[in-house]
């Protein structure tokens, strides 16, 4: 026990929780508009990676600012992948969809080894290991660390913005909780169903660029984050943007207490992402808003950022 | 002209049909009602004029325009506005939301507020209550936000699908009241019920179906003293 890390742990936890909150929100948008778990987010987060180390390497463009030319570009990419490919198997059972986009992870990752090899690589630029000290309280911060949660945490405020005040973001909204409603106003579900992947493989890419200049990468990178990203949104539900937040932190919480704090080895952090996933899906299968709903004070206020995936009704009705 | 025109209509769930040479018409500011029991094929029918299901074979015009192959989110622009049955709002979005989104296609977007303001004029529940989530409110307050967020779309033809299922008595009235107000300003209505003899007393002209066919039409009120329909749908 070393009490006097926990602040400059927890900080780091906070910090950490930006990027996983905007990896696994990515995984959730896709998932309330189309009902398809998307298993190349590892493949995307990786990518996106090698994508930023490219443009630094090709065209000397900063990895700060990488994610200015990567964010659009997987935004494209995306919508692509969804027109040409995953609306194919649209209506199909859930299995098709998952090996659908298992294979697709695969053939990133294996395109990936051909072209950068399995080696590890990482960014590093002087300001890498800049870092702001705070005497008073005995405290470094990298300024990356600082930097890309800054940027995590203003996408999502951006995207929660363009979800709940414009047109298209509220038709998103709708298409994710009820599709034929939706239908029925004039919101062209597919045309929406294509803007959510895009949006969704977005995010993804933002996090691996980001994580990028952080974190060294290899071809399997993105795939232990993906797992994290699917503990996070079993704790903090699917749809809901506070609980998707919450569950990040909680993970990066119960990950950097558990090694700065509780004295484990490094090397079995991601081991406690894993039972975390393991316990809450046996425990509380249906994450923190199941826990908060059985709360009877908590349960006459509206209850709208936490409601659970349920509230949505299948798509029913034939072919059209 | 009728402004709605079904002939023919077989619709099917994958290989199951559900409907067989289903043909009826709406007259230009009707009420007609579509009665039958369990099963019998009227959500079917709304769903495929509305576009959400496509007939196998058979056609829909609508104010003269064939509109059986188009996909849902086109029909509502020709001025057709389908109130689900349960409601099917989105729980989850504000009252008001789940209005203004009504107003999503084509020309009615541009008159939103307009609307919303009579719409609140015709629901004054839902003006009081416009910023809860639509999920939290009550069965007969949810029904009248489906029915207003129908009529944001500004339609022609509103259909309404089992308006007063779970509503108590009195609330079951106050939504036939309103659906006859909502008539009088204009609006053609075709209206499925279970509540049979409400229905009856308020159509001019009434469908049956049974298992998927239409076995007996007529006007509203020759229906009601009808012995077939009363032994079946209203417990005589
Ligand atoms: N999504 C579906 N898949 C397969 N069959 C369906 C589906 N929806 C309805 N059916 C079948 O089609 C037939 C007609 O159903 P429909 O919902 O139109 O009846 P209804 O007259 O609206 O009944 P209710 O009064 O109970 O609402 C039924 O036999 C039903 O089982
Ligand atoms: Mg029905």
């Amino acid at each position: 026990m070393d009490f006097s890390s926990i602040l400059p742990v927890t900080i780091g936890a906070i910090l950490l929780a930006g990027l996983y909150a905007t990896m696994s929100y990515g995984l959730a948008l896709i998932y309330g508009v189309m009902r398809i778990v998307n298993l190349a987010h590892a493949g995307v987060i990786m990518l996106a990676a090698y994508t930023t180390l490219w443009l630094y390497t090709s065209f000397k463009l900063e990895p700060y600012l990488a994610p200015l030319i990567v964010v659009p570009l997987y935004f494209l990419l995306g919508m692509g992948m969804q027109r040409l490919i995953v609306r194919r198997i649209a209506g199909a059972a859930p299995i098709v969809s998952l090996l659908l986009l298992f294979a697709i992870w695969l053939i990133m990752q294996n395109l990936a080894y051909v072209i950068w090899t399995g080696n590890t690589q990482s960014i590093l630029r002087p300001y890498t290991t800049r870092s702001i000290q705070i005497e008073a309280l005995d405290l470094t911060i990298g300024w990356l660390r600082l930097g890309v949660f800054v940027a995590g945490l203003l996408t999502l405020i951006a995207l929660q913005f363009f979800l709940s005040r414009t047109y298209l973001g509220k038709a998103i909204r709708a298409t994710t909780q009820d599709r034929d409603s939706a239908r029925l106003v004039g919101v062209d579900v597919e045309q929406i169903s294509m803007i959510a992947f895009g949006i969704g493989i977005a995010l993804s890419a933002l996090a691996g660029s980001l994580f990028a200049m952080i974190l060294p990468f290899n071809p399997d990178f993105g795939r232990v984050l993906m797992l994290k990203s699917f503990a996070i949104i079993v704790i903090g539900g699917l749809t809901s943007f506070v609980g998707i937040a919450a569950g990040a932190l909680l993970l990066a919480l119960a990950e950097e207490w558990s090694v700065g704090v509780l004295g484990l080895q490094t090397s079995l952090k991601d081991l406690v992402s894993f039972s975390a996933l393991v316990l809450v899906l046996i425990l509380l299968p249906n994450g923190l808003p199941a826990l908060i709903g059985r709360m009877p004070s908590w349960r006459n206020k509206p209850t709208r950022s936490v409601s659970p995936v349920g509230s949505a009704s299948p798509t029913g009705g034939g072919p059209k | 002209m009728a402004l709605l025109e079904v002939r023919g209509i077989d619709v099917f769930y994958g290989e199951v049909q559900a409907l067989w040479g289903v043909s009826f018409t709406v007259e230009r500011g009707e009420i007609v009602t579509l009665i039958g029991s369990n099963g019998a094929g009227k959500t079917t029918t709304i769903k495929t004029v509305s576009g959400i299901l496509t007939p196998a074979s058979g056609t829909i015009e609508f104010d003269g325009q064939r509109i059986d192959r188009l996909p849902a989110h086109k029909v509502v622009g020709y001025g057709i506005a389908q109130i689900p049955e349960g409601r099917r709002l989105w729980p989850e979005m504000s009252v008001q939301e789940n209005l203004e989104l009504g107003a999503y296609a084509g020309e009615a977007r541009g008159k939103r507020n307009e609307t919303l303001k009579r719409v609140y004029e015709l629901f004054p529940r839902l003006y009081e209550r416009r910023g809860q989530a639509a999920g939290t409110m009550s069965g007969g307050e949810q029904q009248m936000c489906a029915i207003g967020r129908g009529l944001m779309s500004l339609p022609k033809l509103l259909m309404l699908d089992e308006p007063s299922l779970g509503l108590s008595p009195i609330l079951v009235a106050e939504m036939f009241n309103i659906v006859r107000e909502i008539n009088s300003n204009g609006v053609t209505v075709l209206l499925v019920e279970q509540n049979v003899r409400h229905a009856l007393e308020l159509a001019s002209r009434a469908y049956v179906l049974e298992t998927g066919r239409l076995v007996l039409s007529g006007a509203a009120h020759e229906l009601l003293n009808n012995p077939q329909v009363q032994s079946a749908y209203l417990g005589f």
